[in-house]
Order: C-alpha cells, then structure tokens, then sequence
C-alpha cells in the first residue's frame, strides 16, 4: 500500500514519516519552548523514541506518538524560556494603503501587544491558540494531535481569546 | 454564551460571511479581528528536511541502531518455530480482544526508565522506573479511576473525582498535584497542591499541600511535611527522609538495573538523604558514606558491607 502506511521500521516509511511531520513538529516544540536550538533536540529526541518503538508502534498513531513524547518532554523535564513569536509579514490591517504615522504606530503598538499577551498564555492555551492561528489546524485536528478531547480544545482556545483580548484591551 | 461559541466557530473558519456580520456588533469584535488577522502573521524556524534527517541519523539514531542490531540476525524457519508464532498470535489476539473489549490502557516502565502520558482529559501523568499505570479508555468520560503499582506524579487537571486505585489503598482527588509511592512494604503520598484524600484498610487521612503521608508494611502511617514543589526523581534524584535503608536499596536497584545484597548491614536503619538517577557511583556512595557503609561493585551486582576496621 502507500508507504506511510508502511511499518516504520522500514527505513524509507520513516524517511517518510520523517519528512512529513518535521516542520510541523519543530513548530509545536517551538510553541511551548520559544527556543529555536532545544526545540530541534527535543524533536530529534522524540523521533529516536519512535524509531526505538517502531515495532510497536501503530503507524496510524505514530503522529499522536510523536506528539504526546515531544509534549510530554515538555511536562517536567524542559525549562523554556519566555515564549515570543516574531511576525513574518508585515502587512498591516485592514487599511493597506494607509501610511499615516499615527496609524502605523498605533498598529505596532498592537501588534506588540499581541506578542505579549501571548507569552503570558498558560502553555496549553498558547500552544492550542497557536496551532489553530499560526498553522490553520482545525480544533478538531489538535485535540487528535494532542490526544485530548475536542471540548478540552474549545476550552483551551476560549480561555486563550479571553485574556488576549482583556491584556490587549487592557481590562 | 451563544456569542462565546460563535467567536470560537469564527476562529476555526466555520461561519459565513452572514454570521460573521452579525457578530460584527458584539463587544470587543474589533480586537478579535485584529488578533485574528496578527496571528496568522507569526514566524517558525523552517527545518531543512534533509539536513536535518542527516543530523538525525548521525547524532540522534546511530547509538538506537547499535543497541538493535542483535535482534536482527537471521533467524531459521522451522516447524516449532512456525508453532511457536502461532500460539503466539493466538494469545495475542486472546488478549486483545479482552483488552479492547473492556478498553484497558495500560503503561507500564521497566527499571531505570521513566514514561510520561497525557490522559483524555489533561491530566498528566509521569511514571517512575518499575511502575505500572493502568486505566478504562472508555468509561474516562465518566469516572477518572486509575490503578496504579509502583510510583507516579500526578497533575490531575479540575473536573469530576479523580481515583487511584492501588492494591490496599486509594487516592481521591479533584484536581492537584501529587505524588504516590506504593512499593512491597512502603506506601507514601505526597500533595503538592490541592487537597487529596487518601484511604488505606484502617483509616482515612486528607493532605493538604505541602503535606505527605507514609506508611511502612505492618506499622501505623503517619504524615509529614514537605519543602519541595515536585517529587525528587523528576529531577533525576531520589530523596529519603528518614527512610529505612531496604527501600533505599529496592529504589537504587530500581533506577540502575542492579542487583544490590549487602553482608552484615542493618537494613532497617533509617537513611536520610539524596541519590542521583544519572552517576552509579556517585549514587553509591551518596547512600554508603553516611551510614558509614563500604561497598563493591562485581558487574551488575553491588554488595554494601561495613569495614571491619571501625
């Protein structure tokens, strides 16, 4: 059949699965550790474990696998640092064209807010917030990544909207 | 609230345009627009998967691929062989079917090894060396009832009660932190936040943070208190308060797959102190030298023993 259906003790099924899950990895450990260097070992690590477990790993659920031992390194074991993004683009909203300084502040202001209001998230909330925002991940989509309920990921995003609008608005 | 659940319908592109304007109204709308619209704009360190799978076979993997490489001489088929794997199947397909059919989960670490899950409601659980977690996938939603042998932390997230069950003992929760050690002849608790009722055969105790109870084989328990914010050996160490040594020996053996005998030592002197999870021998001599204790390692097998000398 198609090899990423394949068992992922066979070289090239994990070169696959390898190649398929990286980016996506890298990021998630890049969310809750907002350090570019440790998040690369701990996705390393991560993948060593399921080469490791192969055999008895299910290969529909070595994506959940992947997750869980990259989020559970995080549980105790990790001490990250402060956790802010930087933004790739530099669109500004809605009004494109307008180049009024006082404008153009007032949405770096904004953005910076943002920034922070992030890094003060739990790191569930943050981690759910930036899944669905950053990557375009559907809810239901990260409660299978993070094997949790959907409900639990409605919750989390809930919470996460609630204090970024109240430390943006400084309620 | 309706409007709380279409925010968040709005977030994971679920409304239509209509709907969307409708909400256009609602109170702080502008801000959810712009956070919206900003954090779509956030950067992540791109991966080169190339380099990177190279690193990994290089760096990451070579030592996994050495230790494995015994398992894959080849093997002759032969009849009893052939037999062999199908009882094999048999069994397996025996047991799954009981497993699924009541949908145990189970984790299980062998010594020296530590395992870490989330559970279907996030809580989280990490397993220490030698333990056995277990736990019914499909009545979770109903009750969190959990077995567990051996030691375990816990960060039980808030909800319904939330049971432990051990051999003789139980933990009841509703969301905390902590900490059970449930060995042969040792039982402890130790809550590190919220409140947490612990029932055993003659009694019942509730500990609040900060608070622990232990109770050694054939002795009344007792509760103590507790300075730090997690269990030792998360922190790759083992700490004892007044422990007696044959538990000591039973974790150490635990955490470096050894053999541990010792000639002429009293085993029911009580050590207090911290072993390593990372140094066999700055581990060994972490629990010999206060009790003035020599000891000699022969392979996998390290005997204690006093010097007749003093």
């Amino acid at each position: 059949m198609q090899s990423e259906h394949g068992s992922l003790c066979d070289e090239s099924s994990f070169n696959n699965f390898y190649a398929t899950y990286l980016q996506a990895a890298s990021n998630f450990a890049f969310y809750k550790s907002g350090d570019k260097a440790s998040a690369m070992d701990i996705i390393q690590e991560a993948f060593v474990k399921v080469w490791e477990n192969c055999a008895k790993i299910d290969p529909s659920k070595a994506k959940t696998y992947l997750f869980t031992t990259i989020n559970n390194t995080f549980l105790n074991v990790v001490k990250h640092q402060k956790v802010v993004l930087n933004y790739v683009k530099t669109a500004s909203y809605m009004d494109r064209t307008n180049q009024d300084p006082a404008y153009i502040m007032e949405e770096n202001e904004f953005k910076q807010k943002l920034q922070n209001a992030i890094a003060d998230l739990d790191d569930k909330e943050r981690e759910v917030f930036l899944l669905s925002r950053v990557e375009g991940k559907k809810y239901r989509e990260i409660a299978e990544l993070l094997d949790i309920s959907q409900k639990t990921v409605e919750k989390r995003m809930s919470l996460a909207l609630k204090k970024l609008r109240a430390k943006i608005e400084g309620l | 609230m309706d409007k709380e659940k279409d925010i968040l319908k709005w977030f994971n592109g679920e409304l239509s345009e209509e709907e969307i304007k409708n909400l256009q109204a609602s109170e702080g709308f502008d801000t959810f627009e712009k956070i919206r619209f900003y954090s779509e704009q956030f950067d992540v360190p791109k991966r080169d998967v190339a380099a990177s799978l190279e690193d990994f076979k290089q760096n990451y993997r070579s030592k996994v691929i050495k230790e494995k490489a015994p398992e894959t001489n080849v093997r002759k088929l032969n009849f009893a062989m052939f037999y062999k794997v199908a009882a094999a199947v048999v069994l397996l397909v025996t047991l799954s079917y009981f497993m699924f059919s009541n949908n145990m989960y189970t984790l299980e670490t062998s010594v020296a090894q530590n395992k870490q899950i989330t559970l279907p409601d996030g809580s989280e659980v990490t397993l220490n060396a030698g333990s056995k977690l277990a736990y019914n996938k499909s009545s979770w939603e109903n009750e969190r009832n959990l077995e567990l042998e051996g030691e375990a932390f816990f960060k039980v997230e808030k909800g319904e009660k939330f049971t432990v069950q051990m051999d003789e003992e139980a933990v009841q929760v509703l969301g905390t932190q902590f900490n059970i050690k449930d060995r042969e002849n040792y039982f402890d608790v130790q809550c590190f936040e919220g409140k947490v009722r612990v029932t055993y055969t003659s009694g019942e105790t509730i500990l609040t943070k900060g608070k622990a109870f232990r109770m050694l084989k054939g002795k009344k328990g007792y509760v103590y208190d507790i300075v730090d914010e997690k269990p030792s050996w998360i922190q790759k160490e083992s700490s004892f308060n007044e422990v007696p040594l044959s538990e000591v020996i039973e974790e150490l053996a635990r955490q470096y797959d050894i053999v541990i005998k010792t000639d002429d030592v009293d085993t029911s002197q009580l050590y207090t102190g911290t072993f390593t999870h990372t140094n066999k021998e700055l581990a060994l001599q972490s629990v010999a030298i206060p009790l003035r204790m020599e000891y000699k390692i022969n392979e996998n097998e390290v005997i204690f023993y006093h010097n007749g000398g003093k």
